[in-house]
């Protein structure tokens, strides 16, 4: 057995992690709480977009960022993960999505990585990727989703792919985020709900589009394709102070768990230590008696 | 989304940026710049989408007219309610002057140093062209209606 020296040392050591785990688990929740807010408030901007793009998608265009390519001959896949670890399963979830969504296309794909954690990951596998982009992943601002936006509709206006898919933790509660695959482009996911709102508000008098739905479109798709993206952002974000303030709670009862234990056992151990005193005293006086 | 259905006179506008709605009250008169020129919106104007160019946007309350340092976007307005979306939405008393010129100076060094060998230069020029309109903007109405701020 350890001795109480030992044991009292390991214990210090147990409740200073415990100590670190607790502040961070407390930064990570105001963290949190700011980041859960920045996606509610930036909902109305992407919902209204989106319906934005339905309106104008309906007067038909065949715009392919919209309508798509006849052939599909390669594939982008754009990951976001998190800067930072002590995040739980955050980014393996979402990278292993991702290795899932390579291993299930017949084309090639091309990858592109946002946050470190997943640069480092596919660097480790030495994977290719087409750009990488880092430093926001705890605070995303618009123009890091442009950044990452204005990649993607490139490599897909340019012919390198036919289709975009951006990878992402949704963002469901500080417990929950869910790995999703969502398409980017060509952007007509947003039509198909389109039906049953109109069935429900009955036929709308159609717009009048300046100068045409055409123009408006090969504005709107860039940008309702940053908007995707940005809202991904701040829902990983979210998602990752969430995971890291759970991952951090676990830890902190993990440690207090450990330092009970400890305690109990270095009690043990000096009562044994004690009693092993008394017996010696005990053999000794009557040694000396004998 | 039940206050449009109240009055059938009564106009509505909503400015909402990626950081949130920043405006969101009745009008008598919407005024933005759209792709055709500027445009006046008053009740039972016909649905209409069109872009936002840099600019401002005026809303008309009464005797008030609340002003807005916006960035290209998009406009819509139908059944009373014309929506802005833009990336950025400023009040003129909010426009920091100081920020603003340094990201201008910001992006007059990030085109001089772009690299106009690589495939997309154009791209980034333009971004880089349209991020600084936007700037110059701010400064532009913060200066036009600094005085009533």
């Amino acid at each position: 057995m350890a001795s109480v020296r030992d044991i009292k040392r390991q214990i210090s050591s147990v409740r200073n992690i415990a100590k670190m785990t607790d502040a961070l688990q407390t930064v990570s929740g105001v963290k949190f709480r700011r980041a859960e807010s920045r996606v509610r408030k930036s909902r109305p901007y992407a919902e209204n977009f989106e319906e934005m793009m339905r309106a104008v998608a309906r007067a038909g265009s065949n715009n392919p960022l919209l309508a798509g390519r006849d052939e599909v001959r390669n594939v982008a896949v754009a990951t976001l993960t998190s800067d930072r670890g002590l995040c739980g399963g955050f980014n393996a979830q979402v990278l292993r999505r991702t290795m899932r969504f390579r291993r299930e296309q017949n084309v090639p794909v091309k990858q592109v990585a946002s946050g470190r954690k997943g640069i480092a990951f596919f660097r480790f596998r030495r994977m290719e990727m087409e750009e990488s982009f880092s430093g926001f992943s705890d605070g995303p601002d618009f123009d890091d989703a442009q950044r990452i936006g204005r990649t993607l509709t490139g490599l897909f206006e340019y012919g390198e792919v036919d289709e975009v898919y951006l990878i992402y933790n949704r963002f469901q509660s500080a417990l929950v985020q869910r790995p999703v695959v969502m398409r980017l482009l060509p952007a007509a996911a947003p039509e198909e709900r389109e039906e049953e709102e109109d069935e429900e508000n009955g036929p709308k008098a159609p717009f009048e589009f300046v100068p045409d739905a055409d123009e408006i479109l090969s504005a709107l798709i860039p940008r309702y394709v940053e908007t995707q993206i940005f809202q991904a952002l701040l829902e990983g974000a979210a998602g990752e102070h969430g995971a890291r303030m759970t991952a951090m709670k676990n830890a902190t009862d993990n440690a207090n768990e450990m330092a009970s234990n400890l305690t109990l056992q270095m009690n043990k151990a000096r009562q044994a230590q004690i009693t092993r005193e008394i017996s010696e005293i005990a053999a000794g006086a009557e040694a000396l008696a004998g | 989304m039940s206050e449009q259905q109240g009055d059938e006179r009564q106009l509505y506008c909503r400015v909402i940026t990626p950081e949130g709605v920043v405006f969101d009250e009745e009008a008598d008169m919407v005024i933005a710049r759209i792709a055709d020129g500027d445009i006046g919106v008053l009740a039972q104007h016909a649905p209409t989408i069109s872009t936002v160019e840099i600019g401002e946007v005026r809303v008309r309350q009464g005797e008030e007219t609340v002003i807005f340092a916006t960035s290209d976007g998009f406009f819509k307005t139908s059944e009373n309610l014309v929506q802005i979306l833009v990336e950025r939405a400023v009040r003129p008393e909010d426009i920091d002057i100081e920020e603003a010129e340094h990201q201008i100076e910001e992006a007059e060094r990030e085109l001089a140093e772009l690299d106009r060998g690589r495939p997309d230069w154009e791209r980034i020029e333009k971004e880089i062209e349209r991020r600084r309109g936007v700037e110059e903007n701010m400064v532009l109405v913060a200066r036009r209606h600094g005085e009533q701020g």
